[in-house]
């Protein structure tokens, strides 16, 4: 068995509302997967049926080889699970939500003494051992909801939204342990609006929109099929009245948006748009403080796929955007 | 040790587990204490008060009371705040049946319910001076009522919110009916035929009953009749629970 997930014409209605729609995919052993979509697109939907917490209306699912029309119980146990809102027993200290886990999943006391030492060192929590976690940082019971999900060293981790709404710190601190499970062979689900954290995480995304997976692929090849979505990047000494109208009024521009003090032209061959710029500064009387050539950005391909117009998309909330329908997520 | 057997063992710790960790969480938060520990014994003052009553006859009817509404409390208080807080998927993803899950729950009303009775039978005994017939049937008595009402809470607990408000309501209203119609605040004998025959279909009725034979010595039905209504009622309370859960896991709750 070389995958850790087999997903065949998976589907779920909400009544009649159809969230997700006869998707098919598979995520190989050791792999980190990324599962990307805007909100309400059914990535959560997709994950709580990966995880046994909701029924599929239609299809199968195999995960570590077990069916879960047949019996869900042998994958449980290799399972660890990180939703989206760290669920934490805020009453409960940082050591005895860690005891806790590892007693649900008959670890024996020497072994969730050992690895909740270990874990909680490894999260920066050690010295906050015996605190109330309702008295943690947001940063803070992220990472203790995490060592909760991986204490008993699970074969497949699912993280919705690891790191959204986390200071830098905190969110590279995650970013490392997930490398680090894969590394050790831990299969990793990631699912999250972070295109660039999906990026440099992922060994292969899949891109689902309205239900529907539409690509499944490496980022850096769906950035090779994407090379329409190459862009210039252009910072003038001073911007002027009317500037995006002749920006984009330019020959093989396809469209403009601006980034902070730069303005990113979008087209399909930005070598061929450069003498343009140039010709188009002089005339202008605007002086030149940076130019670069931009490939296409794992963001550039999601937008184009999800039909966002580029450059429009905004940072997902924290979480109340996910709120739950008739208490399902989406 | 077998494959069954040790699976058994498993689920019974992890029980057992669910259990321990929602007595460390639950017991001592706002919503318990009122529901669970305040209102039964606010109602039976309040019931009391000014009513001629033997002794024995006021133990045993604010140990059923005590029993039946502190042990219903904790399911429709727990599940859904642990809903809400998105804990109770930590529960539902872990290697363990849906069964295992549901008997840890129960333990919890039960023993709240066990230990809330513990203080009603000190008040009886030593504040009313109230004498028990049958201090072992009251025992008995005192720990099939307490899982038997503590799955009959769950089955709200089971109905598919992330809101306490949603369930805590309506189950307080259910509660509060099914006290009028099972003889604790008037007795059987003292019952209209129809309101008796209403009386019957009530698991609280049957308590009610026990505890009258454990303290008072005598009951208005047969001993036997009591203690198997209670125990089939906490089995088939079971059941609608399961099924609402597995609705909840349509729903996505």
């Amino acid at each position: 068995m070389t995958n850790a997930i087999e997903v065949k014409n998976l589907t779920k209605y909400y009544g009649k509302f159809l969230a997700v729609d006869k998707i098919n995919f598979t995520v190989e052993k050791g792999e980190i997967f990324g599962f990307l979509g805007p909100n309400g697109a059914g990535k959560s939907t997709t994950q709580r049926m990966l995880t046994s917490l909701l029924t599929p209306s239609e299809g199968q699912i195999r995960v570590l080889g077990h069916d879960y029309a047949h019996d869900a119980y042998p994958a449980k146990g290799q399972i660890g699970l990180v939703p989206e809102e760290s669920n934490v027993y805020t009453e409960l200290t940082a050591w005895d939500n860690l005891m806790f886990t590892g007693r649900l999943y008959r670890m024996s006391k020497e072994d969730r003494n050992a690895r909740a030492e270990e874990l909680l060192k490894i999260f920066g929590l050690w010295e906050k051992k015996d605190v109330k976690a309702e008295n943690f940082s947001k940063g803070m019971r992220r990472r203790l909801s995490i060592a909760m999900a991986i204490i008993h060293k699970p074969a497949l981790l699912f993280l919705d939204e690891p790191t959204p709404g986390l200071d830098a710190q905190s969110a590279r601190t995650i970013q490392k342990i997930i490398r680090q499970l894969s590394t050790e062979g831990t299969t990793v689900f990631i699912t999250t609006h972070q295109i660039e954290e999906a990026n440099q995480l992922c060994d292969r995304v899949a891109i689902i929109n309205q239900g529907k997976i539409a690509v499944i692929d490496t980022p850096e090849k769906l950035k090779q099929t994407f090379q329409q979505v190459q862009s210039v990047e252009i910072a003038f000494s001073e911007n002027q009245e009317g500037l995006k109208q002749k920006l984009t009024a330019l020959p093989e521009v396809s469209s403009v948006i601006k980034v902070g003090d730069k303005w990113r032209l979008y087209n399909d061959s930005p070598p061929a748009l450069l003498p343009h710029l140039v010709k188009f500064a002089e005339e202008e009387n605007l002086g030149i403080l940076s130019l670069n050539t931009l490939a296409p950005s794992l963001e550039d391909v999601f937008l184009q796929i999800t039909g966002q117009e580029v450059g429009t998309m905004q940072p997902a909330p924290a979480s109340p955007n996910k709120k739950r329908r008739k208490g399902g997520k989406r | 040790m077998s494959k069954m057997t040790s699976r058994i063992s498993d689920e019974l710790a992890q029980a057992w587990t669910v259990t321990l960790k929602d007595i460390k969480v639950y017991y001592l938060r706002p919503g318990m204490i009122m529901f669970g520990f305040l209102m039964p014994f606010f109602m039976f003052f309040s019931f009391s008060v000014r009513r001629e009553m033997a002794a024995g006859e006021g133990m045993a009817r604010l140990l059923a009371l005590t029993i039946f509404f502190t042990a219903a409390a904790a399911g429709p208080f727990i599940i859904p705040t642990e809903r809400r807080m998105g804990t109770y998927d930590r529960l539902l993803a872990a290697p363990m049946s849906l069964m295992t899950l549901l008997l840890g729950k129960i333990a919890v009303g039960a023993f709240f319910a066990i230990v809330v009775a513990s203080v009603a039978s000190v008040i009886g005994i030593l504040f009313l001076n109230a004498t028990v017939a049958q201090p072992g049937l009251m025992i008995l008595g005192i720990i099939m009522g307490a899982f038997t009402f503590s799955a009959m809470g769950l089955i709200f607990g089971s109905i598919p919110t992330n809101n306490p408000g949603d369930v805590q309501m309506p189950s307080t209203l259910i509660r509060w009916v099914l006290l009028f119609i099972s003889g604790v605040f008037i007795p059987l004998s003292q019952m209209s035929p129809v309101a008796r025959a209403i009386s019957y279909i009530s698991p609280l009725t049957y308590a009610q009953d026990l505890m009258n034979h454990a303290v008072l010595g005598m009951g208005e039905l047969n001993l036997w009749l009591d203690i198997i209504v209670l125990f089939l009622s906490g089995i088939l309370f079971l059941l609608p629970s399961i099924k609402l859960h597995k609705r909840g896991r349509v729903l996505g709750y």
